[in-house]
């Protein structure tokens, strides 16, 4: 093994165990709480989704929490009318998103760039809408709020302690620990698929598609796939977002919730896996910020908005971009001293 | 042998357990200096215009604590942000509850979000104090969800004030209505048609729309197109401002009712685009409070505290907004409320003392009105009197009414 992969690989062990031990102890943390730790872990695992089709692949999609919505209410709808338990809904969740992603990507295989962003951004517009679409009420309730509240199918009924192997947690450590679990085992998943052939695929497709076509790469094939894991990971963040509520109606997956995820990417740092707990951090903690700047009417929406637009000029390639150049100096020497054993 | 023992574990624990868990064990959220009540209010968001219920609140408590608080405790508000999102309802308040320890929950406002948390709160026990949301269901359904109680008249008794007024003054007009596509604008409707009763059938067309929508403009060229003579505004402050406009610019002509929620004075002033609009002239609404901007109550000692109160504890506020008097309005019920929940009271105290209620000098009222509760009456206000805007200012008519449905 050469010393730069035994470096990378002892940095990534580093910082997998950081990563862990920072999950523990996160809820301790004055002002977060399990609550508010559970919703991060939510945003995190939308985010990573949506940097495998953004970030890896290339293809703009400004509607991703239409897909948790659909996420969302598969949970919400198999446990409040088919009494399927909680837990098995995640998998279905994320089955029935992936495939709504696939349907999304084949059509969203002729448009690029803007155009995507565009068409993407009106299904998470219309979503809430569909969602309340009485044509529907079969299957969506049109729109009225699903209350799963006291449902003996949800973790401890949406309220009481769990008991899970011998120990006894409250519902909502239950519920961080079952949304930090899944995350950081879709961290592994995302990292598998991204490190491997489909990685590879997915950002010759992105940098340019001419070249990857006369490399052998299928485009429409990988960018589907792409929209589809994507989508897949926007559904299980849906589904867990219904389960540490209890709750769902179509305001909770807002067009703002699909702008705010791509907010969470960009500061995330598109094309790479290091900074989507920044991203996700940012996303759920600004608006607490803000509100504690100052309470006075407009100001944190200002608040909000200035953030941003400062993060963006600091780091304009997001966290991950930053953990880059701050950490070149070292890497460089590394990658010279690799190359000249 | 084993019976013995059974017996004695039994007993053991029938005295034991008062020990530890009985007797004096009190409430989260309260000491003997301190209270700690927390609520839900858009602080950002589409709906943030109805943020100052929670300051208008938080103000009064303030003046409360510099006075000494209420037997010897501060009362410390914290109102978070739910962006108006119901499901952002639902998380705040948990995290009110079960982070941060509150005694109760309080003047959480819409009607959509109370809804949302209306049963993880009855669950729990803890008390959903004064919803801001005149939604019929929370004053009715208290068999159902005893911790929860309203305040405001409800949307259905507001209806039905209307539609008793119109069957009166014009039994013949044809009647258009906009209104929001939820409860709150169903309720609404529901109530004009229990007023109108067999004048029902005047209802020639009702349009509705969605709070995310951008604009009523094509609601409002549908309605005309009906050629009402009476139109009715069930809708929030954007859409009534919007809907004034859009009748205006088609020439219409119709009488205007305006919904309570939108016809705060300061509301109407934008609606009137600063007295150019017309039409706007002789609309009619509903009211329980004292207007601050109404020259009418100018040297009125609640008003006069009420800009006090501003100055010192709200800086910064738009002192001409009406729903900061809302809030002092049932902050002053729920102080009230807590200095007859006893010298140390806990959730059921402090409930059973909300549903008990016969507050008859709450200076934010209009006069003689009153917060009556009792066991089977979770609905605090239940009087309003019919209003009408004229040069610039409403202008008072008729009696106290009874808003109760």
């Amino acid at each position: 093994m050469s010393r730069l992969a035994t470096v990378r690989a002892a940095v990534t062990a580093v910082a997998l165990v950081a990563g862990i031990v920072l999950v523990y102890f996160l809820p301790h943390a004055d002002r977060i709480g399990y609550i508010k730790g559970s919703q991060l872990g939510v945003y995190f695992i939308a985010i990573l989704g949506l940097n495998i089709v953004t970030g890896y692949t290339g293809q703009i999609s400004l509607g991703h929490g239409a897909f948790m919505a659909i996420g969302g209410y598969t949970t919400a709808i198999l446990v409040s009318e088919h009494g399927v338990r909680d837990l098995w809904t995640i998998p279905i969740a994320a089955l029935v998103a992936g495939l709504a992603g696939f349907v999304v990507g084949v059509p969203a295989l002729r448009l690029s760039g803007l155009y995507l962003a565009l068409a993407t951004f009106g299904l998470a517009l219309a979503m809430p809408a569909i969602l309340s679409w009485d044509k529907l009420d079969a299957v969506t309730k049109s729109g009225q709020e699903i209350q799963l509240f006291n449902s003996p199918h949800l973790l401890g009924k949406g309220f009481e302690d769990v008991h899970f192997l011998g120990r006894t947690l409250s519902f909502n450590h239950a519920v961080y620990y079952l949304t930090w679990g899944i995350a950081l085992l879709l961290l592994a998943v995302a990292w598998l698929i991204l490190r491997g052939a489909p990685g590879r695929a997915f950002r010759a497709v992105r940098d340019s598609e001419l070249a990857a076509t006369s490399s052998g790469v299928r485009v429409a094939t990988y960018k589907t796939l792409a929209f589809a894991i994507s989508a897949a990971y926007a559904g299980i963040a849906g589904s867990l977002f219904v389960i540490a509520l209890a709750f769902a109606d179509p305001q909770s997956f807002p067009a703002t919730l699909s702008l705010t995820l791509i907010v969470g990417a960009a500061v995330a740092g598109l094309g790479s896996l290091w900074g989507v707990l920044a991203g996700a951090a940012f996303v759920q903690f600004l608006p607490d910020f803000a509100v504690h700047i100052s309470k006075a009417q407009g100001v944190p929406d200002t608040v909000y908005g200035a953030a941003l637009i400062l993060i963006v000029l600091l780091l304009p390639t997001g966290v991950a971009g930053g953990l880059r150049r701050a950490l070149s100096p070292l890497t460089t020497r590394l990658y010279t001293r690799s190359q000249s054993q | 042998m084993s019976r013995v023992l059974f017996i004695a574990t039994a007993a053991l624990l029938a005295l034991g357990i008062p020990v530890a868990f009985g007797g004096t064990q009190a409430d989260p959220g309260i000491t003997a200096t301190s209270i700690h009540i927390g609520g839900t209010t858009p602080l950002s968001g589409s709906a943030q215009a109805f943020q100052s219920v929670a300051k208008g609140a938080d103000a009064y408590f303030k003046y409360v604590n510099s006075r000494g608080g209420v037997n010897k405790r501060k009362i410390n508000y914290e109102y978070l942000d739910d962006q108006y999102i119901p499901s952002e309802t639902v998380r705040q308040t948990r995290v009110l509850v079960e982070d941060k320890d509150v005694f109760a929950i309080f003047n959480s406002l819409g009607t959509e979000q109370n809804e949302a948390i209306r049963p993880y709160l009855n669950t729990k026990d803890v008390p959903q104090l004064f919803v801001a949301t005149g939604g019929t269901t929370f004053g009715r359904d208290s068999k159902q969800y005893p911790w929860t109680i309203a305040y405001q008249p409800t949307y259905i008794a507001e209806g039905a004030m209307y539609g008793a007024y119109i069957r009166r003054t014009s039994p013949k007009q044809k009647i258009a209505i906009l209104y929001q596509n939820d409860s709150y604008g169903g309720d609404l409707v529901k109530g004009l048609e229990r007023g109108l009763g067999p004048r029902k059938s005047n209802i020639v067309s009702r349009v509705s729309y969605a709070a995310t929508d951008d604009n009523v403009q094509s609601q409002i060229a549908q309605l005309r197109s009906s050629k009402a003579g009476i139109l009715m505004l069930f809708a929030t402050p954007k859409f009534v401002i919007q809907a004034y406009q859009y009748v205006n610019g088609l020439g219409w002509k119709p009488k205007i009712f305006v919904n309570a929620v939108s016809s705060a004075s300061n509301v109407m002033v934008l609606s009137s685009s600063q007295g150019k609009n017309k039409r706007v002239e002789g609309s009619i609404s509903i009211v329980f409070l004292k207007d601050p901007n109404d020259p009418k109550w100018a040297k009125d000692p609640a008003v006069l505290l009420y800009r006090k109160i501003m100055k010192r504890y709200a800086k910064g506020s738009n002192i001409k907004d009406v729903y900061n008097l809302y809030g002092m309005s049932v902050a002053f019920t729920f102080v009230d409320a807590l200095k007859h929940a006893g010298k140390n009271p806990t959730r059921a105290s402090l409930m059973r003392a909300a549903t008990h209620l016969n507050e008859r000098n709450n200076p934010f009222l209009l006069p003689r009105m009153s917060v009556r509760t009792a066991a089977n009456d979770h609905y605090p206000l239940d009087q309003a009197r019919l209003q009408r805007w004229h040069n610039g200012r409403w202008i008072s008519f008729g009696g106290l009414l009874k808003a109760r449905s």
